[in-house]
């Protein structure tokens, strides 16, 4: 059973110590710091995210994205054919994300977390998963000017995506996941997602995870486990109605399993997190287990954050004892 | 007796540079709150002294107090704990509600601060509070193993407050209610805690929504147990007064026709158009004027700017149409 993240990580310390982003981005836009010198602090910032990780005892950490400002710009603002504009909600949360528009055609200009791979592999022990946003976040995230269809802006995402994906393989990445809970909105398209994700892993051979999460999958059950990804990643808090879905599960692939509520500060007992695994054993063996927040993180205060993925590797491990 | 196309505002504006800096100190423990409290009197009589001077017909305080909408009340209540920071977008930061028992009224929230502001002024100042679904789901929940459970406590403790505001003399109570439109499915459960708040009330009452999926939620919407619905038109290019053709509608709009999100002013002959699309639709009685939301997101300048041509818009209407 490995312990892992879903996405992002809160920004700033809690308790005001440590390298601190809010201020200095404050700080960058009265000209106080220069570029350079703000980038220092998000490179020292996202170390910090990384050992706050280990430290927790999380097996497969990630950056915290903390480079990003929501879910869906970071990648899809360095795409061609994108401009962004004003604020929306992001899902049923008080968040906001900037909305992309499509001008043009999208496509993919270079690396855009290539970069960022490289960073935070050369600081974490642990392996380093990197994130990025599915098609379906772009797309129905998205003003679109051009395409005048989800479908068509989905599948030219999608092979951005697959270019990013690639060149994150060959700059050593190990694991590449795709967020994308605003498939959960959307099921009966989901003879187009298998297209989609077909596009998107193509060439890829490390391994692959598809994490939704804010839902259950409902009416996506068992097919979502046909697509060509390792690892799904599902919320058991946000979509209690997955724990009666699962009855059986592919044996050569692997659930991330999302158990620790990210968008709550109420912790879950040990006992409460290994009686789930216990329930789930049955139908996917622990040792296929990924076991994660239901999303990411940054909907808590840092030290929230932190207590909630020490808790998880406690119980991980207090599994690992108890019920093996 | 007026014939309708009064005006009046959502509830903030902007906090100047001064209070701004004040409240920072505050923070950081270099002012006292009593010299805080002495600049943001000041403040609200400022404001006061700006809407009469425009010839606003209600008037608001402009909460110059006030940090977050929920975390304001929260701080003020029994029940509650406040988080570490939260983002909510770009560099923005607050701190979030923790309800970690039974939440309830410790004494009045809003009164002394009510009171202060209808001593300025002889025109009505609306009693402003948070509604019980807002401050729920702006809130991580510790306690309540259920939602609906939460919010009814919630309802009661704000009914509560708004007994005070009429008892005092508030003629308009407004239960400010931004999140209610997010989950469909709780729209239910929202209106029903609205109409505990607004139970045996004699002012008149209001709400201010934030649209969702509007179609969703409109029968649930205009049904609401308040005497005015206040939408954010202006943002929509007055697209939702479409949804208002041919349904029976007896309640009042706050008609906004501003929107608080650009920095563009509108033009008077733009206001204008609103207003007359709103009367093809709705009886002058009906239509209260006032902009998209508060305008606490632009500076003082912008939103004096934009407090002027809905005045005078609205004065042209009327002189045109002979509404008196």
């Amino acid at each position: 059973m490995i312990t892992t993240v879903v996405g992002n990580y809160p920004k700033v310390p809690s308790l005001g110590n440590g390298p601190n982003m809010r201020t200095a981005i404050s700080r960058f836009d009265q000209g106080r710091i220069t570029a350079e010198e703000l980038a220092k602090t998000i490179d020292d910032a996202s170390a910090d995210a990384i050992g706050e990780q280990v430290q927790a005892g999380v097996d497969l950490v990630s950056d915290g994205n903390l480079r990003w400002d929501d879910e869906i710009t970071y990648f899809t603002r360095s795409l061609s054919g994108v401009t962004l504009n004003g604020l929306l909600r992001f899902f049923d949360s008080n968040t906001y994300f900037r909305q992309p528009v499509v001008e043009g055609p999208i496509g993919w200009k270079g690396p855009v977390s290539v970069g960022d791979f490289g960073k935070a592999k050369a600081l974490s022990p642990k392996p380093v998963k990197t994130i990025l946003p599915g098609p379906y976040q772009i797309a129905f995230h998205c003003q679109d000017k051009h395409y005048g269809d989800p479908g068509k802006l989905a599948h030219a995402a999608a092979e951005a995506l697959n270019a990013e994906a690639r060149a994150l393989q060959d700059a050593g990445a190990g694991f590449i996941q795709f967020n994308d809970p605003v498939l959960l909105q959307h099921k009966h398209r989901f003879s187009e997602y298998r297209e989609l994700a077909r596009k998107m892993t193509e060439g890829i051979t490390v391994t692959t995870a598809l994490y939704t999460y804010f839902g259950d999958i409902d009416g996506l059950y068992p097919q979502l486990f046909d697509l060509p990804f390792e690892v799904f990643g599902l919320d058991f808090v946000w979509g209690e109605a997955n724990f009666n879905l699962l009855k059986s599960f592919p044996s050569d692939k692997k659930l991330g399993f999302g158990i620790a509520d990210a968008r709550n500060t109420k912790m879950e007992s040990i006992e409460d997190l290994v009686g789930q695994v216990d329930a789930i054993k049955m139908v996917v063996p622990m040792d296929r287990l990924y076991l994660n927040p239901t999303c990411g993180l940054e909907f808590l205060p840092r030290a929230n954050a932190y207590a909630k993925l020490v808790r998880l590797a406690e119980a991980a491990k207090r599994a690992q004892e108890v019920l093996s | 007796m007026s014939q309708g196309l009064l005006t009046t505002s959502v509830g903030s504006f902007p906090k100047s540079a001064a209070v701004q800096q004040a409240r920072n100190q505050f923070a950081q423990g270099k002012l006292s709150a009593r010299d805080l409290e002495d600049l943001e009197k000041q403040a609200t009589r400022d404001w006061i002294t700006f809407q009469e001077e425009i010839g606003m017909d209600i008037l608001v305080d402009g909460e110059q107090y006030r940090g977050d909408m929920a975390t304001h009340f929260a701080e003020l209540m029994d029940g509650y704990t406040i988080s570490g920071l939260v983002r909510s977008y770009g560099n923005r930061y607050y701190r979030k509600p923790i309800a970690v028992g039974r939440v309830g009224r410790r004494g009045p929230m809003t009164l002394d601060m009510w009171r202060f502001a209808q001593d300025l002024t002889e025109l009505p100042v609306k009693g402003m509070l948070t509604g019980p679904y807002t401050m729920a789901d702006w809130s991580f929940n510790e306690y309540y193993p259920t939602r609906e459970a939460f919010i009814m406590d919630l309802a009661h403790a704000i009914h509560e407050e708004a007994l005070d505001l009429e008892r005092a003399g508030a003629k308009y109570i407004q239960i400010d209610e931004p999140a209610l439109s997010t989950r469909p499915e709780e729209m239910e459960i929202g209106s029903r805690a609205l109409g505990i708040v607004t139970e045996g009330l004699s002012a008149h009452t209001i709400t201010h929504i934030c649209y969702g999926d509007f179609a969703k939620v409109f029968n649930t919407l205009i049904n609401l147990p308040v005497d005015q619905i206040d939408l954010e038109l202006a943002n929509s290019n007055y697209a939702l007064l479409d949804y208002f053709k041919g349904v029976k509608f007896e309640k009042a709009i706050g008609f906004g026709v501003l929107d608080v999100h650009t920095h563009r002013t509108e033009t008077v002959e733009e206001v204008k158009a609103g207003i007359k699309r709103g009367l093809e639709i709705l009886r002058p009685d009906q239509i209260f004027v006032d902009p998209d939301c508060g305008l606490k997101t632009r500076t003082v300048e912008e939103a004096q700017d934009k407090l002027r041509v809905m005045m005078q818009a609205t004065a042209e209407v009327k002189r045109e149409l002979g509404i008196s």
